[in-house]
């Protein structure tokens, strides 16, 4: 048994802990979402608005649809396995392991992604077109969301691998990073679709 | 049952050997801030040309964050997370010592947890942004008392102009909430401490990061683009806009987790018993608040990570040469921005609602009305945003609809009117300091409302756009209707959080000044204003010298009055009268615990069986 429970200072049961927990961070959420919505608001305000015709680059350099999908697609894994996790608590472990290669394999694409974008003006330096400022923002809060997601799965395998911490609020805390993981998949989709109306 | 608290006076004073934490405190902090803003300022300095514009943008927003950053580091803010990481929780031991227990004053310099601890430190923050606010509007007005004044430079004007409105903004958004919310609330809800201690702390000391960088902008050339930061003006403004940008950005994190933890505390740690029609009203008002906040605060966050990125990266979000636009960032911060007219009123009027059946030993007429009214105003506010465009030649067709919608916001703002008045309604109030501000907010709140129906009106506003009216218009519903009941909060709960009476003679010549120096100063910005005199201007014509004057001479009745009251402050906390336990005779259960309160507020955690505005009922 972990102290953290046994002499907590709020002397609650670890149930009453966890769901305050996932409470915090669904709250978290909620802001989190409000940012997702700002972004996927400008950037159809932009596309539509379309201002002197630079919506698109010079020459027409823009990402295929697909890659908005590729580069999101271990946020999908990532929650899925998570999800597969919950339901066999034997191999935690393992299941952590493989949401947090997903995280960080995705992470790596989009740093990828970012670091050779086609739509930089190669004199100025200067990103050409609105939509290359929004697919940009857009790609940089999805590492912000893999940075994240890869440290508390990080978290959850070194802590897997450990006997000290209390089962139930143990098994709270996974339930709690499911909120997060199932969140910025979803955050992802929406950023993926939105990408795919260039 | 037994608490931890309980066993302080026989245990020894917590003191886990080896663990980092009892080594980090603010001073760790600086020297790790600044060594982490230093050394990110060389290195990138070396790496790129600081002359050219976006490079020298890039370098200066980096060593701000990393100042933050470090800050926390150094104060030991990422100890938990990175236990958590590794799988070695904190020792009770440790989560003991975190808490400040029997570290005296020294807890206010550390990463404390206890949120009453929390809350001195905000109130203490919030004083400090106030008076530096305060002063810079005194120059402000100094400079406005005659036309033609030469006592600052036109550039310097806008800065102070600009840094005066973040300021106040900034403290006004956390005036209630930050001392009061942090203080008070949880031992009115009858919880041990917060939901999350840890994110507690970490609330405050992300925000303390933010003011020496919003202070910077002042060494870095200022900020021309007043407080509302319009794009492309901020995009094109010099490297003070810098600091403006972070602080912004810093302060929206700081409000998330704040936002987070109160939202989580009032919804999961309410005593046995305290259904939510039991809930005091200043605890509705501030979680509406917060919760209003959560949501607001990130869409200004992403226009300024935007304008941060037109200014250090180039892209193109408000630059029309490459499709970007103007209203886009107009409509990013306005959907932020008119929720946070009521992310800081909405406290601030709460804790007169909490006030007045206290002083007129009458229960709160009304609960429900009082609810359906805070709820409505959150509602409405996030459907009004548009108003503050009508000018800007955005979808004129929608004028229409936006005008309805912020007109319509006047009827859930009557019904707390009709609260407040329904309480008072034949009862015999005690004309106490707190008391005084609820008719001084009646007041002033009655003349920001109606001079706010002409604003929202699209005729009107088409002529008084832009002029000292709308100045004179919003600081009576924040500074006199939110300020002036956060000023109340502070006279009621100064005994709770002080264990003294707030200096009785000083706190009522304060009223007078402040509260006739603003009806004074607003009185006269209002006749400059309708006469057509625009606002943020240095300079004036000659027909507004009278009203300019009037004003002026307000604005030092009101520094005068606000320099009593930290007198008052500071004088009682050190010398002023012993407080009793419950020295208003209310019936809430912060007044049912001693000062200084226990670690973990209640001895045996209450069990709630009536609400707290029973006053005139008889006890069953």
């Amino acid at each position: 048994m972990s102290t953290d429970t046994k002499f907590h200072i709020h002397h609650d049961a670890p149930e009453v802990i966890g769901r305050r927990e996932r409470l915090g961070v669904r709250l978290l959420i909620v802001a989190d979402g409000a940012f997702v919505f700002g972004m996927i608001f400008s950037y159809f305000y932009l596309r539509n608005l379309d201002q002197n015709g630079g919506w698109i680059p010079k020459e027409g350099h823009t990402l295929s649809v697909s890659s908005g999908w590729m580069a999101i697609l271990p946020l999908i894994v990532g929650a899925v396995v998570h999800k597969l996790a919950q339901r066999d608590p034997s191999h935690q472990g393992s299941f952590s392991l493989i949401t947090l290669a997903a995280y960080l394999y995705g992470g790596y694409y989009q740093l990828h992604q970012l670091s050779t974008m086609p739509f930089i003006d190669g004199e100025s330096g200067a990103f050409e077109g609105a939509y290359a400022s929004c697919w940009t923002v857009i790609a940089a809060a999805n590492m912000f969301h893999y940075i994240l997601a890869a440290f508390i799965a990080l978290g959850l395998v070194l802590r897997s691998r450990r006997a000290t911490v209390d089962p139930v609020l143990e098994t709270w805390r996974i339930r709690t990073a499911a909120s997060w993981f199932t969140w910025v998949a979803v955050s992802g989709v929406a950023c993926a679709i939105t990408t795919s109306f260039i | 049952m037994t608490t931890l608290d309980q066993h302080v006076g026989t245990r020894p004073i917590p003191n886990p050997k080896n663990s980092l934490i009892t080594k980090l405190n603010a001073g760790t902090g600086l020297i790790v801030g600044i060594i982490f803003a230093a050394a990110t300022y060389k290195g990138l300095s070396a790496l790129v040309d600081t002359s050219i514009y976006h490079f020298q943008n890039q370098v200066l927003l980096a060593t701000m964050f990393m100042w933050s950053i470090g800050f926390l580091v150094g104060i030991g803010a990422f100890i938990g997370p990175v236990r958590w990481l590794i799988g070695k929780d904190l020792t009770a031991e440790e989560q003991l010592y975190m808490a400040g227990d029997g570290q005296g004053i020294k807890r206010y310099f550390k990463y404390c947890t206890d949120h009453k601890v929390v809350g001195i430190q905000y109130l203490w923050g919030v004083i400090a942004l106030l008076a530096v606010g305060g002063a810079m509007a005194m120059m402000i007005r100094t400079n406005l008392a005659n036309p033609g004044g030469q006592f600052i430079t036109p550039s310097v004007y806008n800065s102070l102009v600009g840094l005066h409105g973040i300021t106040m903004i900034i403290a006004m958004i956390i005036v209630a909430t930050g001392p009061f919310g942090n203080y008070i609330m949880p031992i009115m809800i009858g919880a041990a401490d917060m939901a999350f201690p840890r994110l507690n702390a970490l609330s405050w000391w992300v925000l303390f990061t933010a003011i020496p960088v919003l202070c910077s902008a002042w060494f870095l050339g200022g900020i021309p683009t007043g407080w509302t930061a319009y794009a492309p003006l901020s995009v094109q403004a010099g490297p003070g806009m810098n600091a403006f940008i972070a602080t912004i950005i810093i302060f929206a994190v700081s409000t998330a987790v704040a936002g987070a933890n109160i939202t989580a505390t009032v919804v999961a740690m309410r005593a046995k018993g305290m259904s939510w029609n039991r809930v005091p009203i200043f605890v509705i008002g501030a979680t509406v608040s917060v919760a209003l906040a959560i949501p607001a605060f990130p869409t200004f966050m992403l226009s300024m990570i935007m304008t941060a990125m037109d200014r250090s990266f180039l892209t193109g979000f408000f630059d029309a040469n490459v499709g970007g636009t103007g209203w886009l960032y107009a409509h990013l911060f306005w959907i932020m921005g008119h929720p946070e007219v009521y992310v800081i009123l909405i406290p601030g009027v709460a804790v007169l609602m909490e006030i007045v059946p206290v002083f007129v030993r009458k229960p709160l007429f009304s609960y429900t009305a009082a609810i359906v009214g805070f709820a409505g105003i959150a509602g409405l506010s996030v459907l009004v945003w548009a108003h503050h465009m009508y000018i800007s030649g955005w979808m004129p067709m929608l004028n229409g609809p936006f005008m309805v919608t912020t007109e319509m916001i006047s009827v859930p703002t009557g019904l707390i009117f009709l609260v407040i008045l329904g309480t008072l309604w034949n009862g015999k109030p005690w004309l106490k300091v707190p008391m005084l501000s609820v008719y001084a907010f009646l007041w002033n709140m009655l003349i920001g409302g109606i001079t706010g129906l002409y604003l929202s009106d699209v005729p009107a506003d088409m002529y008084l756009h832009g002029s000292m009216y709308v100045t004179a218009h919003f600081h009576y519903t924040l500074m006199g209707a939110a300020l002036t009941g956060a000023v109340a909060g502070l006279s009621y709960w100064y005994p709770k959080m002080t264990g003294h009476m707030l200096h009785e003679r000083a706190s009522y010549i304060s009223f007078w000044l402040v509260q006739i120096g603003f009806q004074v100063l607003y009185l006269g910005m209002f006749i400059a204003g309708a006469e057509g005199q625009p606002r943020r201007v240095v300079d004036y014509a000659e027909q507004y010298a009278t009203s300019n004057m009037v004003s002026t001479i307000g604005a030092y009745t009101i520094g005068i009055g606000f320099i009593v009251l930290l007198w008052a402050v500071i004088h009682s906390w050190r010398h002023g009268k012993i407080a009793p336990m419950n020295p208003w005779g209310a019936k809430s259960l912060e007044w049912t615990v001693p000062y200084p309160v226990p670690l973990v507020n209640f001895d045996t955690p209450p069990v709630v069986t009536s609400d707290p505005y029973g006053y005139g009922r008889s006890e069953k």
